[in-house]
């Protein structure tokens, strides 16, 4: 059976783009134009993956991803333009899965699709343990990380840091989930511990921390690690 | 108290002077009394000293009875003295007083002017005529502003009549209130602020006295000093804000003309290649159509950069867009815009230097990570060498530089090409135009500076430098 996406997008020509080359890729394609609409689909029968545009005609998306998330944990990817950070942030922290920015490649999209559909269910089920790419092992039910076989000692909040990226691997972590997780729901402001925390884990993890293979910055929006 | 004084005096002296003498001892008495006291009291004390005369010296003593007429006549006298001299001193203390409280007002006058002049907004202006009022008046006064719709701004728990007297005054453009001739029985004064046959406000002034002429004076002249005032700062405002239009009108307009050259080119170029495909499809060969495809993805990618800076452009010249700036690392920027710059720079000509443990800065990153894309992507489209991006910390400023062997900028030109659409155009290279101005507004909104200069041996150099603030971030270990 193949696998149902929903495409919540009120641009026609966009709409058409992703439903064509989603098609091709074997998937079956619904399109609704608005909240309203993408709320009944929903009812109707769940998608596999939801792709949400912010800034739709008839509300931003908040309330569609709240009412997802009570009940299910259908991966919904959110689809921005560049400067709607503050939007997109607070679509990923209602319980999004990941977002793309406008102009996006269909290349892009797909491999999002692949990771969101990778990552379905581990809310519930067991949690990816272990991630494998390139030179970088991780392994959390070991509490073992290597690098080209070499195993590395981080301290503890270092490898919670990790740990809480690779259950996410490929998918991007906003910079309050990764805080609320690792320090605290005290701790949502205190962005700088993640900077300084991330530095250390690039210094031991890339070979070239400043232009990270693994840790991958998101700007402005969290981090991600990285899965391809 | 006087009086026996004046008694007791008489009696030490009255076996060695006449009763002349003693009269006179009484009416130095009634001539301290009458300049110090009361028109009533002075009258009273010269009575009273008449009579105390006339019982404990005059002739018969000890009686009121008066035994001659010559006698009489001095009583007369000076009870007539005593009424005189009050008089001539209550007018003299009357007028004392009024110099005084002149000097006052006049002095309040002029230091309310001084005030006024440095007052820079009708709040300012406003509060300092509120003051001027409650300390020249016992009050309570109330001082209040037209809104914009001619309406006056009176707080919700002004007396109702207070307000209607001040509305009414405005309309007239007169004051009211006794003395005035017009509603002469309220009990307060009401006086408009108007300037130039603008009603800007109005006053309400307590307690006001018909006879109190000066007093009404003085209310006019500081009313009318804060009408100056705010007509002034409402005069300066309008030029402010008709400058303000005049410049915006000017660079929307050049605004325009350069977007519309940077925005049709790509376009075009666009257009062309996919009509191309579509009605030449058949007739080309694979490596043209792959040719054109790209021509579009990569004209179209150059596309979406300027929208983005023209977009950055208006965002960041829109003051009340306020800078949302966190705890940034630089070393995380330059990696997500490598991570995007590469995919242009295949050969990987952009070397990167960063130094370990470098101090976080407080920034917005998205604004940088455009900053250092702008420069990285003119630097690759400018020259065909190496490039260099070397970050550096000295003199608590952070430094990122990026070095081209382009053709360089000539020193002549190094100012004009941070302007908005003004190109350096003889490389025969486009749309760089809006690009370097976004990067400087960005540096300039961090508190930093984006400057350019020659290389020695060919090539330009483009830093950025950024305050490193002085209060670092505690590394906690929770």
């Amino acid at each position: 059976m193949s696998l149902r996406v929903l495409v919540v997008e009120d641009d026609r020509e966009i709409r058409a783009l992703i439903q064509s080359s989603l098609s091709v890729e074997g998937f079956v394609v619904q399109t609704a134009v608005t909240l309203r609409e993408a709320q009944a689909l929903i009812e109707h029968a769940l998608p596999d993956v939801i792709v949400l545009d912010l800034g739709l005609p008839d509300g931003d998306g908040v309330e569609l991803v709240q009412q997802v998330r009570r009940q299910h944990t259908t991966p919904i990817l959110v689809v921005s333009a560049r400067h709607q950070e503050s939007q997109k942030i607070a679509l990923l922290d209602a319980g999004a899965d990941d977002y793309l920015t406008k102009p996006f490649s269909v290349a892009e999209l797909l491999a999002r699709i692949r990771v969101a559909l990778r990552h379905r269910g581990t809310a519930l089920a067991a949690a990816v343990t272990v991630h494998e790419l390139e030179d970088l092992r991780v392994d959390l039910g070991l509490h073992q990380v290597q690098r080209s076989g070499e195993t590395l000692h981080l301290t503890p909040t270092e490898f919670k840091l990790l740990a809480r990226l690779v259950r996410s691997a490929g998918r991007v972590v906003t910079h309050r989930q990764l805080l609320a997780d690792v320090w605290g729901p005290e701790f949502t402001d205190h962005t700088h511990y993640l900077r300084l925390y991330m530095g250390q884990l690039r210094a031991k993890i890339e070979r070239d921390p400043a232009e990270p293979r693994h840790l991958l910055t998101e700007t402005g929006v969290g981090y991600r690690l990285a899965v391809e | 108290m006087l009086l026996a004084t004046a008694t007791v005096l008489g009696f030490l002296v009255d076996h060695h002077v006449s009763l002349t003498s003693q009269a006179m001892v009484y009416v130095l008495a009634v001539v301290i009394a009458s300049y110090m006291l009361s028109w009533i009291e002075s009258v009273a004390c010269a009575v009273g000293a008449v009579t105390a005369f006339n019982f404990f010296f005059v002739p018969p003593r000890w009686t009121f009875e008066v035994e001659n007429q010559e006698h009489l006549i001095a009583l007369f006298t000076m009870l007539l003295v005593a009424l005189v001299i009050s008089h001539l001193a209550a007018g003299l203390r009357r007028e004392t007083e009024t110099a005084r409280l002149n000097e006052h007002r006049a002095r309040q006058l002029q230091g309310l002017a001084t005030a006024l002049s440095g007052a820079n907004s009708a709040r300012d202006i406003l509060d300092l005529g509120q003051a001027a009022l409650d300390s020249a008046f016992n009050g309570p006064s109330v001082l209040a502003l037209c809104r914009a719709g001619g309406e006056l701004d009176l707080t919700a728990e002004l007396a109702s009549h207070l307000g209607d007297g001040m509305r009414c005054c405005m309309r007239e453009a007169a004051v009211l209130g006794p003395g005035t001739g017009r509603w002469p029985g309220l009990n307060a004064w009401y006086l408009p602020l108007a300037e130039s046959g603008n009603a800007l406000g109005a006053a309400c002034v307590q307690p006001a006295d018909a006879a109190d002429h000066a007093g009404r004076e003085h209310a006019q002249a500081l009313c009318a000093l804060l009408a100056q005032a705010l007509w002034r700062q409402r005069l300066s405002t309008s030029i402010q804000v008709a400058q303000n239009e005049a410049q915006r009108q000017q660079v929307q307009s050049t605004f325009l003309a350069a977007i519309s050259h940077d925005f049709r080119t790509p376009l075009a170029a666009v257009v062309g290649a996919a009509s191309a495909l579509q009605t030449q499809r058949d007739k080309l060969s694979q490596t043209e159509q792959d040719r054109l495809l790209g021509s579009i993805v990569s004209e179209a990618s150059y596309l979406s950069t300027v929208t983005e800076n023209t977009l950055q452009l208006v965002r960041l010249a829109n003051a009340s867009q306020e800078l949302k700036p966190d705890w940034e690392s630089m070393e995380e920027i330059v990696g997500a815009v490598l991570a995007r710059v590469r995919q242009r720079d295949p050969t990987r000509r952009i070397r990167s230097s960063v130094p370990e443990g470098l101090p976080l800065i407080k920034a917005d990153p998205v604004l940088i990570a455009q900053l250092l894309g702008n420069l990285l992507d003119n630097a690759l489209k400018y020259s065909s060498e190496a490039i260099d991006l070397v970050v550096s910390v000295a003199d608590h400023t952070l430094r990122v530089s990026v070095k081209d062997r382009g053709p360089g900028i000539p020193v002549e030109q190094q100012g004009a090409i941070f302007e908005p659409y003004s190109r350096n155009d003889q490389s025969g290279q486009r749309g760089a135009g809006l690009g370097l101005a976004v990067c400087r507004a960005i540096a300039a909104a961090h508190g930093g500076t984006l400057t350019v200069r020659r290389r020695n041996a060919g090539g330009s150099n483009f830093t950025l430098a950024l305050p490193i603030e002085a209060q670092q971030p505690i590394r906690e270990a929770p």
